[in-house]
């Protein structure tokens, strides 16, 4: 059980504070309620080039990490399709000089044009490492455009081409902040060794003489359900072929996510698991292979990836994941279910031992409606059965609810 | 209304304490040290071999016998133990490098008992099944092939090898074919050489009780010696390191990875504190010099970093970046110039008085929980069996280091001459 306590500022701040006093660091975490989905689709990647311009400097406070570093913290952040998330690990006594240096960049940024040139260059460069200098690095900026044809999630975190982020000016960067980054757009998590009058005082002494700024409403457009198959297929210079097959699955907030999960942790989780069991080990087709939900909050993707083993046709290895899918609400037994429930089970319950996943978590669930669902998720998969599992596989692994992406190796 | 622009008085502990690792005996003599700490009902075992791949006869064979432990006992067959450890909800990690092997699993304290008695059972008797060596050999071979496309990885890789030499223990690398020709009698082989209790050290961290430690001493206390005659070696030698430059072309690559650095010393070396606090300057934080020069400045990468990379008889210390092509030559100026103006220059107060702060956050974050800990002891253990004084002296030259100290550190390891350079990318920009 994870106990916290919850007040909300005047100026919409929500406030968590999680009490663990075994530790003499504190984590504090900072969720914005902005991500890539946020963008414009001519400026993809803006969310993230954004988090880099975090760092730049704020009104008050010509550099970030330096001051942090002084008082022996540490941070970081990341950007996803649907929240930016900044977070800081600092001894006790200097948690101050955190509430100082969050509040100074929530209440506005130095907006420097040199801050911004060289993060454009630092942000491509990530690009580069991460999307184009890896063997297989840009199925991802493939499958997403193949199984998305209108919701912003069609273009990955990144952005779907650096020159949108080339192309971006600081007017937008001003825009974008003054959109996103507000107290009531915001959601702050305290955990480790403090109390909660410190942690008011604190947030009412730094946060609270922000004032709330109008928040861009979220229109974004819903994506119509998938009718028919779609293929895509490149060649690339890389060892092996691989196959991506995705499926379209239900939001983060519908009774079935759960099932989901669990029919992707029966896919793929462990050694035991059945496409590492069937298709890696019995008939050596791939020589690894995953299927995981991307988990995102608006309807997701269920995806299946695997490398194939030398000489295997990709058109037969992408035969035998479709009998696996179909072969799953056949053949389930309960002894499976279990299994797959208690590694849930133990995956979440060694994430509340880390300080950081706590205090991300508790964000991450009050920006799902209710912070407690840290308590409760656990028992939402718990109560999953054989029977949902079968009727939502059904669902989900149907031929024309799938987009696959054949990335062939080129014949060297 | 507040003053935005002041920052908010900080503070530094002056003294570093932390919980020390009660330490048992089994009955065979192995050592177990017991790190009881935490709020929830998990717990995690280590087991730590001195079966690291210097010790192979040849490559990939400790690899192989660690990793194929989990493939098929005396009792159970592979599918099994998977099963079973996944029933369990619990994860085995184990990891081969060059000194060390480590067999790590967590589980929830309700079903560590019978997560327990299987470690013990694929740790006592593998069989090693020919057809799950075969299985596991092929996979090796197809992931390590997709590595070697990486320039990351090729640098890395010519970096060791070229530091310490092909033929050395340390700069030994497994080439694809190497998983053609590894059988299984050399799997049994290193298991009952060196997978023995004389070998081996116990660490089990977590929230757990006295029921927990009696079935370790159930699960290993019986664990028979390893037959390797020799040991411990007390030493290794290592010749002068290797130096120079090395390119690895890698067409139509869109960044070059970079590797700069030389052999350095064991942890034991009375400079290790003080060149710690060094390499944080140069490149060991967010705010380094390198980052502060070649990303946050020029914008040439993602991110660039320097490190010590340990092991039980030397060290080395390495630069390693990803750059833009056409940024390679300029980013390996600007590497050699921060290293001589380590060399020319006194680090100012100002800045040594910030990395000095960060470092002391660093320490305490490395004790921040059970597993944390665990980890920083098993640190300690790894490589030259120092003991918790090695933190406390680290935490005493980082509040009395001098700028002096930090400029006959630098003129002393980081003279360009004594580096090797490696870069895997393309000239072509």
């Amino acid at each position: 059980m994870v106990e916290f306590h919850r007040f909300t500022l005047e100026n919409g701040l929500k406030v968590i504070v999680h009490q663990d006093d075994t530790t003499p660091i504190v984590t504090f975490n900072l969720l914005y309620n902005v991500g890539s989905r946020d963008e414009d689709p001519e400026r993809t990647g803006f969310a993230h080039l954004f988090e880099h311009l975090m760092f730049g400097g704020s009104v008050n406070i010509p550099v970030y990490d330096e001051p942090l570093e002084r008082a022996g913290g540490e941070n970081n952040a990341f950007t996803s399709t649907d929240i930016t998330n900044y977070y800081i690990t600092v001894p006790r006594d200097n948690l101050e000089t955190a509430f100082w240096l969050e509040s100074d960049r929530m209440l506005s940024l130095d907006f420097s044009q040199r801050s911004l040139d060289v993060q454009k260059s630092v942000v491509v460069e990530e690009f580069n490492q991460r999307y184009l200098n890896q063997p297989y690095g840009d199925a991802w900026l493939l499958l997403r455009p193949l199984a998305y044809k209108v919701h912003p999630y069609r273009w990955p975190t990144i952005g779907k081409d650096p020159k949108h982020i080339m192309d971006s000016n600081l007017q937008e960067v001003k825009d974008f902040f003054f959109s996103y980054y507000t107290p009531n757009n915001a959601i702050l998590c305290l955990s480790g060794n403090v109390t909660i009058d410190e942690v008011k005082h604190l947030a009412n002494k730094w946060f609270a003489p922000i004032p709330p700024r109008e928040v861009k409403p979220k229109n974004l457009p819903k994506e119509s359900a998938q009718i028919e198959q779609r293929v895509m297929e490149v060649t690339r210079s890389v060892p092996f072929h691989s196959i991506y097959t995705a499926f379209h699955m239900c939001h983060r907030l519908h009774p079935d996510y759960h099932v989901v999960d669990l029919i992707s942790d029966i896919l793929s989780n462990g050694k035991s698991s059945r496409l590492y069991q069937n298709l890696v080990k019995g008939k050596e087709l791939f020589s690894s292979i995953d299927a995981y939900i991307t988990g995102e909050i608006d309807e997701g993707l269920l995806v299946v990836a695997g490398i194939l083993n030398k000489d295997v046709d990709p058109n037969d290895a992408q035969g035998a994941i479709f009998e696996e899918l179909q072969d799953l609400p056949k053949s389930l037994n309960k002894q499976e279910l279990e299994k797959v429930k208690n590694r849930l089970e133990s995956t979440f319950t060694f994430g509340l031992t880390n300080s950081l996943d706590k205090a991300m978590n508790l964000c991450y669930f009050e920006l799902l409606g209710d912070a407690n669902m840290i308590n409760t998720e656990v028992e939402r998969y718990r109560k999953v059965t054989i029977g949902d599992v079968q009727r939502v596989s059904s669902q989900l692994f149907n031929v024309s609810n799938s987009s696959t992406l054949i990335y062939r190796a080129e014949k060297r | 209304m507040i003053n935005r622009t002041i920052p908010p008085p900080v503070s530094m502990p002056q003294e570093l304490h932390f919980t020390k690792a009660d330490v048992h005996t089994l009955s065979n003599g192995i050592k177990l040290l017991v790190i009881n700490k935490g709020d929830e009902e998990v717990c995690r075992i280590d087991l730590v071999f001195h079966a690291g791949s210097r010790y192979q006869q040849v490559n990939l064979q400790a690899n192989a016998a660690l990793m194929l432990m989990p493939e098929g006992t005396s009792d159970h067959t592979s599918k099994q133990i998977s099963e079973h450890f996944d029933f369990y909800g619990s994860f085995l990690n184990i990891d081969v490098d060059k000194d060390y092997a480590t067999i790590s699993l967590s589980s929830l304290i309700k079903h560590f008992p019978n997560c327990i008695e299987m470690l013990g059972e694929i740790v006592r008797t593998p069989v090693y099944p020919d057809k799950e060596l075969s299985l596991w050999s092929q996979r090796g071979k197809h992931k390590l092939l997709v590595e070697l496309e990486k320039t990351s990885t090729l640098a890395g890789r010519a970096f060791f090898s070229t530091l310490f030499g092909k033929a050395h223990p340390y700069g030994a690398m497994a080439s694809p074919d190497d998983y053609d020709f590894i059988a299984q009698s050399q799997l049994r082989s290193f298991h009952s050489s060196r997978i023995g209790s004389n070998f081996l050290t116990i660490i089990l961290s977590g929230k757990f009780g006295e029921h927990e430690i009696a079935l370790v001493e159930k699960c290993f206390g019986n664990l028979t010696k390893g037959s390797d005659a020799s040991p411990i070696p007390n030493g290794i030698a290592v010749d002068a390191s290797g130096r120079g430059k090395v390119f690895l072309e890698k067409p139509n690559a869109v960044q070059s990875a970079i590797r700069v650095g030389r052999i350095l010393f064991p942890r034991t070396h009375p400079d290790y504190p003080a060149f710690l606090i060094l390499n944080t300057i140069l490149g060991g934080y967010f705010g380094s010099r390198l980052m502060r020069n070649i990303r946050e400045d020029k914008g040439f990468t993602y991110g660039i970093n320097s490190f010590l990379a340990p092991f039980r008889h030397s060290g080395v210390f390495a630069i390693a970046t990803e750059v833009g092509v056409a940024y390679t030559d300029p980013t390996l100026i600007e590497i050699y110039s921060e290293m001589k103006r380590l060399r020319n220059e006194p680090v100012a107060d100002d800045e040594l008085l910030l990395v000095k702060s960060y470092l002391m956050g660093e320490i305490l974050r490395n004790f921040n929980g059970a597993f944390p800990m665990a980890n920083s002891i098993i640190k300690l253990l790894y490589y030259n069996e120092l003991d918790y004084s090695f933190y406390d002296n680290i935490f005493k030259t980082i509040r009395t280091i001098t700028s002096d100290r930090l400029m006959e550190m630098a003129n002393k390891w980081l003279n360009e001459e004594e580096m090797l350079e490696c870069v895997a990318g393309s000239r072509e920009t």
